[in-house]
C-alpha cells in the first residue's frame, strides 16, 4: 500500500514527461514515414503515395493532438453519450455507403482518402466507459453494472463485426476489460464475461466468419495452408529473422524488397522494419512503444480525477493491446488478426484518433486544477448489493 | 463499507493505482516477452531463417551440358548432336473452341494425324493435363513453322535441345550403343549423380560405359525471383561443362567390310560373330556381331514395328554377343589342354598316344573322336593339327587301361584361367559375361553333383560345361600370337575435351602371362601353323596365299533340337592369329548354330584376313552352301 502511494506520488511529481511522449511519438512517427516512403509510391505521385497521404493524417493528428490537449478533458464528461451516439452512426453508416476492400466494409471513401470510423469508436468508447465507470458507483460494486458497461460496448462491437473485423472488435471487449481493470471492478466480477466467452466457444466458432476460423487454425500451425493465410505468417518470421542484429538495410532486404512478404504498409510494417533495420531497429521501435505506454500510466496514476485517469488508462491500453497483438503476430507468437501497429501501420484515420487520444491524455495531464467531476451520491448502505 | 468518504476516497484511489500498476506491469511484461521473441528470431535462429530468406529469393537452374562425341580411330564421327526442338502445350492455355483451328495449323508441319491429335489435345484439356508434349525432335524449320502458325495461341512452347546423331549405325551401333530415357530402376542412381530426370542417358555400348565421361558437368543459373516466382536477375552462373569426346580403336571401314564378309556368308536367319585384335597391344580392330541394330533408329525414336522387331528376332540383335554370348568353345580350347599337359610334365612333344577314333571308359561311357576310324598314332603336334579328340582325352582325363593319369580337371582349370577364361577380359563395354570353367568344386557347388572322368574329357576338346565369351577365345589366340603376354581388349583409345586437347589417355595393359613356357609356346604355335597349311590340317579351308597364318578350327555341340540325322546343333568357330611369323591380328569367327560344321568359319576368316592385308573385300570366290541350296531348291 505504502508502495503504491509512492509511486503514485512519483508519478505526480514528474514533470518532464511531455518530452517522454514526444520522443516516443516522434520515433514511431519518423520510422512510419521513413517505411512507407521506402516501400510505395514516390512523393511524385500525389495522392497516390502513400507516405504523403500518412504524412497529411499526421499532419491533420498533430492538429487534433494540440486542439484536445489545450482544451479541458472535462468537456468530455458531458459529451461522452454525444460521441458515443456519433459512433454508432458512423459505424452504422460505412455499413451501407462504406467501401469493401479485400471482403470487409470499413471505410468511407473520400476521394482518394480513405477514413474508418471504427478506429474513432475506440476513443468515444474510453471516454463514455471512463464517465461510466466514474459517475456510477454500481458498476463498480455490483456484476450488473459492471455487465451495464458491456451493455454499453457490446452496439460497436456488434457493428465492427458485422464489417466484418475481428481485430477491432476484440479490441473493443479488451478496452472495456481494462477500464473496468483500472477502475477497479472486483476480480471476481471481471473474470466472469471472459469465463462466459470460453464457455460459448464452441458456438462462436460455429458462427464465425471462414476467414477467421482460417486465421486461427493457420496460427496454430503456420503450415495449415503456406500459400494462403499462413503464408504471411511464415514471411513475416523469415523477414524478422533474417534482420539479424544489425539488419540488411533497404536494398538488400529480399523478403520485403521481392515482395514475399505482403500487407506489407499495415499488418506486417513491423516485419519490414524488423528485417531492415535488424534487432537493433526493432528493440527501438518497441523502446518508443514503451515510451508512449510509459506516458499515459504516469498521466493516469496522476490524474486529478478518476474520469481522467480512465481515459488515460484506456488510451494506454490501445496501444498496449495493438502493440502485443500485432508485434505478436509478425513473430508468430499471437493468431493473425489484422490489428494494426499504431502510428506505425499506413492508415489515416487510425494515426488521427490516435493522436487525438493522445490529445487527450496531455489534457489530463496539463489541467490540474481540482475536479468538478463527482460520482452520483454513494447508495445508502441497504442498497449495496453485496 | 466505511462511512468516512474521505478515507473511502483514499482506499479507491490506492484500488485504481495497483490496478494501474498492474496493467504497466503486464505491458512491460508483454514488451519483455517481445523482445525476448525478437533475440530468438533474430539472434538464435538468425542463420537458419536467412537461409530460408535465401532460398525464398534465389532458385537454381540446371544447365544441362552438351554430350561429348564418339570417334572411330580415324577420327571419323560416329556420335554427335543435332539441335532438335520438342513442341508443349499448356493445355490450360487453350479454350475448347479453337481447338480445330489450332490441329489444322499444327497438324501437317508436325506430321500428325489431325484427328488422333485433335482427341490427344481434347483429353488433356478436359482433364487439365497441363503442360504436355505433342511433337519431339523437330527440326529448326519444322519449329520455325510451328512457331509461323501458332502465334495466336499462348501456353505454346518450343523448347530446344540437342539430340544424338549417329552416324554408320549398321556397323557400329551395337559397339557405340544409344541414349535414352532413364530407365525407372537406376533413377535414384542417376539422381544422386546429378543427372536430371529430362536427360537421356547412355543405354549401352560405349553410351553407357562411359555415361559419366560422356555426360560432361552440368552449369548452374542461379537466379533472383520474385514472390510471384518470376525471375528478376541472374545472380550467378556457371557455365557447363561439355562432355569428353572418345575414340575408338576400331577403323569404321574395316568393321563394315568385316560386316559384309560375315554377311555374305551366312545363310538366311544366320547369325555369327567376328572379332579383330591387335595381338600387340591389345586393340579391338572389329567386333561385329550379326544380326545387329542400327542406333540411329533409337536417336530418331525408334518406331514400335522396329523394335518390336528386333525384339522378337530369336537371334536376339540387341545383345552383343561378341562380349555377353556364351558358347562352348570347341576344339579352339584344346590349346589349353595342351599348354597345361606340357607344362605339369604329363607329357612331352614326342609323348605317343593311339587313336582308334573313340575312346570307351571302364563304366561303359564312349568317348568319340571326330575322325570315326582315327588319327593312329598321335604326338602333340598332330593332335593339335588334326584336332584329334581321343590324344586330348588321355593327356587331360589320363587313360584308365595304361594307368595314365593325365593333368586332371584342377590343373586344367588353373591354366584355362590363366588363359582368360572364366573372367572378364575388361572391354570397356557394359554387360560382358564371364562364362565357366569347370572343374570338381564348382560341378558340386554349381549342380550339387561329383566330377567324374567324362567331364575332364569333354572340358579338354572344349565341350560340356566350359562357356567362354568369343572376345575371350580371340583374346587367348592373340596372346598366343603375341609370346604369351594376355592384353585387356583397348577398344578406347583416350578421351578428349571439346577443344580436342587429350584428357586421358588409356594405354593397353597387360593383364596376365600365359603359363606357358617359350619352348612350350612355340611348339604350340607350330602345331596351329600346320592345322592351316599342314597336309591334314582341319583349317585348309582358310589358306589364302595373301598371308600365312596360324588358327585353329572348333566345333562345338551344345544342347538343342537334333536335325534329322539324329546330331546336335553346333556352333562353328575359327580362331587364330596372322601372320605366322610376329602376328599383326587376332582373330575369333563365330558362327552361330552354323549347321555348315567349321567350313563357313574358315572362309569368313580367309576373307577377313585378304581383306586386312589385302586393302579390300575379296570379291565372293564361289556361292556359299546357302547359295548353292537355294539354287537347287529352284
Amino acid at each position: 500500500m505504502r508502495l503504491t502511494r509512492r509511486l503514485a506520488a512519483l508519478a505526480a511529481r514528474f514533470e518532464r514527461r511531455d518530452a517522454i511522449l514526444f520522443t516516443g511519438v516522434a520515433g514511431l512517427i519518423t520510422a512510419s514515414l521513413v517505411a512507407l516512403a521506402f516501400l510505395g509510391e514516390p512523393l511524385s505521385a500525389g495522392l497516390g503515395s502513400q507516405v504523403l497521404r500518412q504524412s497529411i493524417f499526421v499532419a491533420l493528428g498533430a492538429a487534433a493532438y494540440l486542439a484536445l490537449s489545450r482544451l479541458s478533458y472535462r468537456v468530455w464528461w458531458s459529451l461522452s453519450w454525444t460521441t458515443y451516439a456519433l459512433a454508432i452512426i458512423l459505424l452504422l453508416a460505412v455499413l451501407v455507403f462504406g467501401v469493401e476492400r479485400g471482403g470487409s466494409q470499413r471505410w468511407f471513401l473520400l476521394g482518394e482518402i480513405q477514413f474508418q470510423p471504427s478506429e474513432f469508436a475506440k476513443i468515444a468508447l474510453i471516454v463514455t466507459l471512463a464517465r461510466f465507470y466514474t459517475r456510477s458507483p454500481l458498476a463498480l460494486t455490483t456484476l450488473r453494472g459492471h455487465l451495464l458497461a458491456g451493455l454499453i460496448t457490446a452496439p460497436l462491437v456488434l457493428l465492427v463485426l458485422r464489417q466484418p473485423d475481428l481485430g477491432s472488435a476484440m479490441l473493443l471487449l479488451g478496452i472495456w476489460q481494462g477500464i473496468a481493470l483500472a477502475a477497479g471492478v472486483a476480480w471476481r466480477r471481471l473474470v466472469i464475461p471472459p469465463l462466459f466467452t470460453l464457455a460459448l466457444s464452441p458456438v462462436i466458432w460455429l458462427v464465425m466468419y471462414p476467414y477467421m476460423r482460417e486465421r486461427i487454425l493457420s496460427f496454430f500451425d503456420p503450415g495449415f495452408d503456406p500459400l494462403g493465410s499462413g503464408y504471411n505468417v511464415l514471411q513475416a518470421r523469415i523477414a524478422i529473422g533474417s534482420g539479424g542484429l544489425w539488419g540488411r538495410g533497404f536494398s538488400e532486404s529480399s523478403q520485403t524488397v521481392l515482395e514475399f512478404l505482403r500487407v506489407r504498409e499495415t499488418d506486417f510494417i513491423f516485419a519490414v522494419i524488423a528485417e531492415q533495420a535488424g534487432l537493433i531497429g526493432a528493440t527501438a521501435l518497441l523502446a518508443m512503444f514503451g515510451l508512449v505506454i510509459l506516458y499515459c500510466l504516469l498521466v493516469s496514476l496522476s490524474a486529478q480525477d478518476s474520469f481522467g485517469g480512465l481515459i488515460a488508462a484506456g488510451v494506454m491500453l490501445i496501444f498496449v493491446f495493438q502493440v502485443v497483438i500485432n508485434v505478436g503476430m509478425n513473430a508468430g507468437v499471437v493468431p493473425v488478426t489484422g490489428l494494426t501497429l499504431p502510428l506505425v501501420s499506413a492508415g489515416g484515420s487510425s494515426v488521427l484518433a490516435l493522436l487525438a487520444g493522445l490529445g487527450l491524455v496531455t489534457s489530463v495531464s496539463h489541467y490540474r486544477e481540482p475536479s468538478y467531476i463527482q460520482s452520483r451520491p454513494r447508495p445508502a448502505i441497504g442498497d449495496v448489493i453485496e | 463499507m466505511s462511512q468516512n468518504p474521505g478515507r473511502t476516497d483514499q482506499r479507491a484511489r490506492d484500488l485504481t493505482t495497483r490496478r494501474k500498476l498492474i496493467l504497466g506491469a503486464a505491458a512491460g511484461g508483454a514488451g519483455a516477452l517481445l523482445v525476448a521473441r525478437m533475440w530468438q528470431l533474430q539472434i538464435f535462429q538468425h542463420e537458419d531463417l536467412a537461409l530460408e530468406a535465401e532460398a525464398n529469393r534465389t532458385r537454381v537452374e540446371e544447365v544441362p551440358p552438351v554430350r561429348g562425341m564418339v570417334f572411330d580411330a580415324s577420327g571419323r564421327r560416329l556420335a554427335d548432336n543435332v539441335p532438335v526442338f520438342d513442341f508443349w502445350l499448356d493445355s490450360t492455355d487453350v479454350d475448347i473452341e479453337s481447338l480445330p483451328d489450332l490441329v489444322e495449323s499444327t497438324a501437317a508441319t508436325i506430321e500428325a494425324d489431325p484427328g488422333e491429335l485433335f482427341r490427344t489435345l481434347e483429353r488433356a484439356i478436359l482433364n487439365g493435363f497441363g503442360e504436355i508434349e505433342i511433337a519431339r525432335n523437330l527440326d529448326r524449320n519444322s519449329a520455325l513453322a510451328v512457331r509461323e502458325n501458332t502465334f495466336r495461341w499462348p501456353g505454346i512452347e518450343l523448347r530446344p535441345r540437342y539430340r544424338r546423331e549417329y552416324f554408320d549405325g549398321p556397323a557400329m551401333g551395337q559397339v557405340v550403343g544409344f541414349t535414352g530415357p532413364i530407365p525407372a530402376e537406376s533413377r535414384d542412381a542417376y539422381l544422386d549423380r546429378g543427372v536430371s530426370l529430362a536427360e537421356e542417358v547412355g543405354l549401352s555400348g560405349i553410351e553407357m560405359r562411359f555415361q559419366d565421361e560422356l555426360r560432361g558437368t552440368s552449369g548452374r543459373r542461379l537466379l533472383e525471383v520474385g514472390a510471384l516466382k518470376q525471375d528478376i536477375r541472374e545472380l550467378h552462373y556457371t557455365a557447363p561443362v561439355t562432355g569428353a569426346n572418345i575414340h575408338l580403336t576400331i577403323d569404321t571401314p574395316f568393321q563394315s567390310g568385316i560386316t559384309a564378309i560375315l554377311e555374305r556368308f551366312l545363310s538366311p536367319g544366320g547369325a555369327g560373330v567376328v572379332i579383330v585384335l591387335d595381338p600387340r597391344n591389345g586393340n579391338v580392330l572389329a567386333l561385329v556381331d550379326y544380326p545387329t541394330f542400327d542406333n540411329s533408329s533409337f536417336a530418331a525414336g525408334i518406331s514400335d514395328d522396329e523394335f518390336q522387331g528386333l525384339i522378337a528376332d530369336p537371334r536376339h540383335p540387341l545383345i552383343n554377343h561378341a562380349i555377353s554370348g556364351l558358347y562352348p568353345p570347341g576344339s579352339t580350347f584344346k590349346i589349353v589342354a595342351a599348354a597345361a599337359a606340357l607344362g605339369e610334365g604329363v607329357v612331352n612333344a614326342e609323348t605317343p598316344f593311339q587313336c582308334a577314333g573313340h575312346l570307351i571308359l571302364p563304366s561303359g561311357w564312349i568317348f568319340h573322336d571326330w575322325l570315326a576310324n582315327g588319327h593312329g598314332t598321335v604326338d602333340l603336334h598332330r593332335a593339335i593339327a588334326e584336332s584329334c579328340n581321343v590324344y586330348f582325352y588321355k593327356i587331360s582325363g589320363g587313360d584308365p587301361y595304361a594307368g595314365f593319369s593325365g593333368v586332371r580337371d584342377k590343373s586344367l582349370a588353373r591354366y584355362a584361367r590363366d588363359f582368360g577364361f572364366g573372367r572378364a577380359t575388361g572391354i570397356d563395354l557394359p554387360h560382358e559375361s564371364v562364362g565357366t570353367v569347370p572343374d570338381r568344386t564348382w560341378k558340386q557347388t554349381a549342380l550339387g553333383a561329383p566330377w567324374v572322368t567324362g567331364d575332364t574329357y569333354q572340358a579338354a576338346i572344349g565341350q560340356g560345361f566350359v562357356q567362354v565369351n568369343p572376345l575371350q577365345l580371340a583374346n587367348m589366340y592373340a596372346a598366343i600370337g603375341n609370346g604369351g603376354t594376355l592384353y585387356r581388349p583397348r577398344l578406347v583409345t583416350h578421351l578428349t575435351n571439346s577443344n580436342g586437347a587429350t584428357i586421358r589417355r588409356i594405354e593397353s595393359e597387360a593383364i596376365g602371362q600365359l603359363p606357358v613356357t617359350g619352348a612350350h609356346l612355340a611348339l604350340i604355335r607350330h602345331a596351329l601353323d600346320d592345322a592351316v597349311q599342314g597336309i591334314n590340317g582341319t583349317g585348309f579351308r582358310a589358306r589364302t596365299g595373301t598371308v600365312r597364318f596360324a588358327a585353329k578350327t572348333g566345333t562345338a555341340e551344345y544342347a538343342g533340337r537334333r536335325d534329322e540325322n539324329g546330331n546336335l546343333p553346333s556352333h562353328s568357330w575359327f580362331a587364330g592369329y596372322a601372320p605366322h611369323e610376329d602376328p599383326e591380328i587376332a582373330f575369333a569367327v563365330l558362327i552361330r548354330d552354323g549347321g555348315e560344321g567349321s567350313h563357313t568359319a574358315a572362309l569368313v576368316a580367309r576373307d577377313v584376313l585378304e581383306f586386312h592385308f589385302g586393302g579390300k573385300v575379296p570379291p565372293l570366290r564361289y556361292p556359299t552352301l546357302a547359295a548353292i541350296r537355294a539354287e537347287v531348291q529352284a
